[in-house]
């Protein structure tokens, strides 16, 4: 924690970036997302497995962009990021809406984080993205920093229901999803903690036409949930933000998974992995295997 | 608005399934719609002047017309509608036939299905917004790719129309197989006798630029505007220096030699070579593979030899691009091998005649060397595996051809000729020597070819036997044909000297590849597209691409050089104007929705999607989005499709028009 406070200051008394995206302390056992702009306010950065926020959401948001423009020129920001929230930043440079050169990476090496905030951190709080990950150490960063622990082995639940939802028939299926989605309130808190969901305008709220039906009927609930995970399937990097968002506990978790290990049986693509390959959605090679098309 | 309706019987096409007048009828009671009527033949002179009357009498707006595909009368309508004073973008086609008359037997059902298709267009039309042609220009060059005969002959005649031409050729040399021929069927004169003089007309032409040992690699934009990118790959030789002398190839020590692929893999040459003596242009290649100076540094006899200095071991692949119009595309085809396929192959070798194991058994092209005065052999029939005269020899026809099991399902048209061609010409030369034929059917269509096949049979007494060869098997140095004669309903075996298999004529192996370059299609084989089979057999369906020769399907000389010959016309259609009129059907970016995520850049197959910086007042960037070049745009719609905000439109078929269609159903 100290090392990050340290290397914080030193950043913004240099001058080489122009804020940091961070974490504050609340409680012991709650942060919140903070925007140090001050050298003298780095003290108050946290890092601990109550960082649950993914704050690459915040690099595309116009306020916080409009941060790194000083005089004209634009300066760098600094984040402060899990191994998975830096999979975002590197989904965000692929798509064009940053600079790796804008962006100083304070990777982060990660144990795993809990499920909620308040919770002790053990095996059975460990959130359920945490369960199945295999990144522990940042893939991109400009610096890493704290301390390598074993996460706590738990057997994987979403994985389980996944299995369970397969071998379901699909008039179960569409059952289970229909009465999930019947939850849905259209508060759009799911697209507004996505750091993929950056459309200016998104086609959600295009009215003329309206594409994807917003009434609260089975048919709008459909449509939203599904125009959602379509919009991000082969782009998802499962951070998990948009499940955690959702105030009815729609597990969203189920279709991101599915769609990313669909991504990666067929066509060996996991997203924001690597600046050098291109985007599964938008890039074609005359291998690519067409079994998921209809 | 007001829409007028106009529903074609197209004959009975139409008429049959659909109940015309009920569709006209149903029609008027449309939101809109101040006229519905129908006719016999809506696209015949009488059927456009009911059309013209009616917007001038009624003062429409807009008109729908329910007929065929707008792929065959959209233009005929939108004529129509320009004539009588109305946008031709303001024409809407409901197609009856190929999507309800043609497909549908119950007319009640087809009828009902037929109002519904037009209230969609009317729909549409009355949100369509009038759009004028885009007029972009022309480069008048032509790329003719593949130096066989077609591409030579393609060549010749845009060049001598006046035009420039760029002539790409993979190989060291053009002139395509019909070089390795010995004689030609059905009047039996001299391949090379005939082919030369026009390969030298093509490289002394003022207008030709010939690049050979030269792939394409790249082909960007459209119609009238391509730009190719061509490696021209290193041949290790000066082509300004080299005077053709042949110095270096009779000097060359390489000890290891490669097979000489013009002589069908009967002869070897050296390391440096020209492919065959008469080669255009005479400039030898180094086969870099085998040249002992890349192996270890030594050697260098060829730089010792030459005067003048030609040799440049250093020499590195060009890339050239080059502007170009048009684009014919004669790349020609390759000879079916029997030899063993591997197993995941659609395509299966032949392990009943020994998977190409035997010395004796050769392919067309290999007898073509054969019998040819420069090849091998210096035209003697001698056998390859002991340079032997054969004295039986057996053609065996349709070999992979017409033979489902072998992966190909045609036929290869031109073997029953180039057999009796074979058999003919080794008892002209063997008196005493015996030819046979198996075959399945013999198709000597075209003029004076039946006439050359039964003058095989009845003057120089090859002997024909209708039936499939089952196996071929060595024994005693003979190879035994065993086979069946279905006229006389028994199976028979030929004890023969040499076997000769008229193997299937298939598509070049990188055919699919050069496709995707280029922006083609290709059949299940990979044969190129034509647009239409009847109507548009030179065209593919890609604007300013156009075909020639054997790369479309198999095809002797004639018609490759009359399929060329009508490719070129095709190409001097294109340059006779000096604008091109296009349909404004282009992509257009809302800029202040666009996220600039640029995955529609990233799917764009004409690369027309490109990065615009948006500035403030003060001339600072604050976002990038994507642009179309509306010159470059083919109006595909990939993008729309793809933009998750749906911030890309497409001119013509935009977001409300489409909803507004769907919404009708």
């Amino acid at each position: 924690m100290e090392e990050l406070r340290k290397h914080a200051k030193e950043l913004l008394e240099n001058k080489t970036v122009a804020a940091i995206l961070g974490y504050v302390e609340v409680d012991p056992k709650r942060t919140r997302p903070a925007v140090i702009t001050k050298p003298e306010d780095a003290s108050k950065l946290v890092f601990n497995e109550y960082c649950l926020n993914n704050l690459a959401v915040y690099l595309t948001k116009a306020r916080i962009k409009n941060i790194a423009k000083q005089n004209g020129a634009v300066m760098k920001l600094g984040i402060v990021a899990k191994p998975c929230d830096i999979h975002s930043v590197i989904a965000l440079i692929q798509e064009s809406q940053l600079k790796r050169e804008d962006i100083h990476i304070i990777g982060m090496n990660c144990h795993g984080v809990v499920k909620d905030f308040g919770m002790e951190f053990s095996g059975e709080t460990l959130a359920s993205k945490c369960v199945p990950c295999e990144s522990h150490k940042p893939l991109y960063h400009d610096i890493v920093l704290g301390e390598e622990k074993q996460t706590p082995s738990v057997s994987d639940e979403v994985l389980a229901k996944i299995q369970a939802i397969e071998k379901m028939t699909y008039e179960e299926r569409f059952e289970y999803f229909k009465n999930e989605f019947d939850k849905c309130i259209k508060c759009y808190a799911c697209r507004a903690a996505c750091p993929l969901c950056y459309c200016q305008r998104c086609i959600t709220d295009k009215t003329i036409p309206r594409w994807i039906e917003s009434s609260p009927h089975s048919r709008g609930n459909f449509s939203w949930n599904v125009v959602r995970a379509f919009h991000l399937s082969g782009r998802c990097i499962g951070c998990g933000e948009c499940e955690r968002a959702c105030p009815m506990d729609i597990p969203l978790s189920l279709l991101n998974r599915k769609m990313a290990e669909t991504a990666k049986e067929a066509y060996a693509y996991v997203s924001g992995r690597s600046l050098e390959t291109p985007t599964l959605v938008g890039s074609y090679d005359v291998k690519d295997s067409d079994e998921l098309f209809m | 608005m007001k829409i007028g309706v106009f529903i074609c019987h197209c004959g009975e096409n139409i008429g049959r399934t659909v109940d015309c007048p009920r569709v006209a009828k149903a029609c008027e009671w449309l939101p809109g719609v101040d006229v519905s009527l129908d006719y016999k033949y809506m696209c015949s002179d009488p059927g456009q002047n009911m059309i013209k009357d009616e917007i001038r009498k009624r003062k429409l707006d807009a008109i729908v017309v329910g007929s065929c595909s707008p792929h065959m009368h959209e233009k005929t309508f939108r004529k129509a509608a320009v004539d009588a004073g109305i946008n031709p973008f303001l024409v809407e086609i409901a197609n009856l036939r190929e999507h309800c008359s043609w497909v549908h037997d119950d007319i009640d059902s087809s009828t009902d299905k037929a109002i519904d298709l037009v209230r969609m267009a009317v729909e549409k039309v009355k949100r369509n917004v009038p759009l004028t042609t885009i007029e972009v220009p022309v480069t008048k060059r032509t790329l003719v790719i593949g130096g066989g005969i077609a591409g030579i002959q393609a060549a010749l005649d845009v060049a001598n129309a006046g035009y420039e031409v760029v002539l790409v050729e993979k190989e060291p040399s053009i002139g395509g197989h019909m070089s390795q021929l010995s004689e030609t069927f059905p009047t039996l004169d001299c391949s090379q006798c005939i082919l030369t003089p026009r390969m030298v007309e093509v490289y002394q032409h003022p207008r030709i630029k010939l690049m050979t040992y030269s792939e394409v690699e790249k082909v960007e934009g459209f119609i009238g505007n391509f730009t190719v990118t061509i490696r021209k790959k290193a041949r290790h030789i000066d082509e300004d220096k080299c005077t053709g002398c042949g110095l270096c190839i009779t000097k060359c020590p390489t000890k290891k030699k490669a097979f000489n692929s013009f002589e069908e893999d009967l002869a070897y040459r050296p390391a440096v070579y020209v492919p065959f003596p008469q080669a255009v242009p005479n400039i030898p290649v180094i086969d870099e593979t085998i040249c002992m100076y890349y192996k270890n540094g030594k050697c260098g006899m060829c730089v010792k030899v030459c005067g003048r200095e030609a040799i440049d071991f250093h020499q590195q692949d060009k890339i050239v691009t080059e502007e170009i119009g048009a684009i014919i595309v004669a790349t020609g085809y390759k000879l079916y091998k029997i030899d063993k396929k591997p197993d995941d192959s659609p395509i299966k070798g032949y392990g009943e005649y020994g998977y190409g194991k035997y010395k004796d058994v050769v392919d067309g092209l290999q007898f073509e060397r054969i019998a040819s005065a420069s090849g091998p052999t210096s035209g003697e029939f001698k056998r390859p595996s002991d340079g032997k005269e054969p004295k039986k020899v057996v053609f065996i026809q349709c070999v992979g051809s017409r033979d489902e099991s072998k992966g190909f399902s045609y036929c290869s048209k031109i073997c029953c000729m180039y057999t009796a061609k074979h058999a003919m010409l080794y008892k002209h030369k063997v008196h005493d020597g015996e030819a046979y034929v198996f075959y399945m059917d013999i198709r000597s269509g075209g003029k004076m070819y039946d006439e050359f096949v039964r003058r095989a049979i009845e003057e120089d007494g090859v002997k024909y036997i209708r039936g499939r060869v089952s196996r071929i098997y060595e024994k005693d140095g003979k190879y035994i044909v065993r086979g069946e004669d279905t006229i006389a309903g028994m199976p028979v075996e030929i004890d023969a000297d040499m076997v000769v298999l008229a193997t299937a004529m298939i598509a070049q192996q990188d055919a699919s590849e050069l496709a995707q370059t280029i922006g083609i299609p290709y059949d299940k084989y990979g044969f190129y597209n034509e647009a239409h089979p009847k109507l548009r057999p030179i065209e593919s369906t890609t604007g300013g691409v156009f075909l020639a020769g054997a790369c479309q399907s198999p095809k002797d000389i004639p018609e490759s050089v009359a399929m060329a010959s009508a490719a070129a016309a095709k190409a001097l259609v294109l340059f006779g104007s000096d604008k091109l009129e296009r349909e404004p059907v282009v992509a257009y970016v809302n800029e202040s929705l666009c996220a600039g995520c640029f995955y529609c850049k990233k799917v764009c197959p004409y690369g027309a999607v490109e990065v615009k910086e948006v500035k403030d007042r003060n001339g600072v960037v604050y976002k990038e989005v994507a642009y179309v070049n509306t010159g470059l745009c083919q109006g595909c719609g990939t993008c729309t499709a793809t933009c998750p905000s749906k911030s890309v439109e497409l001119a013509g078929f935009n977001n409300e028009e489409i909803f507004a269609q769907i919404a009708a159903l």
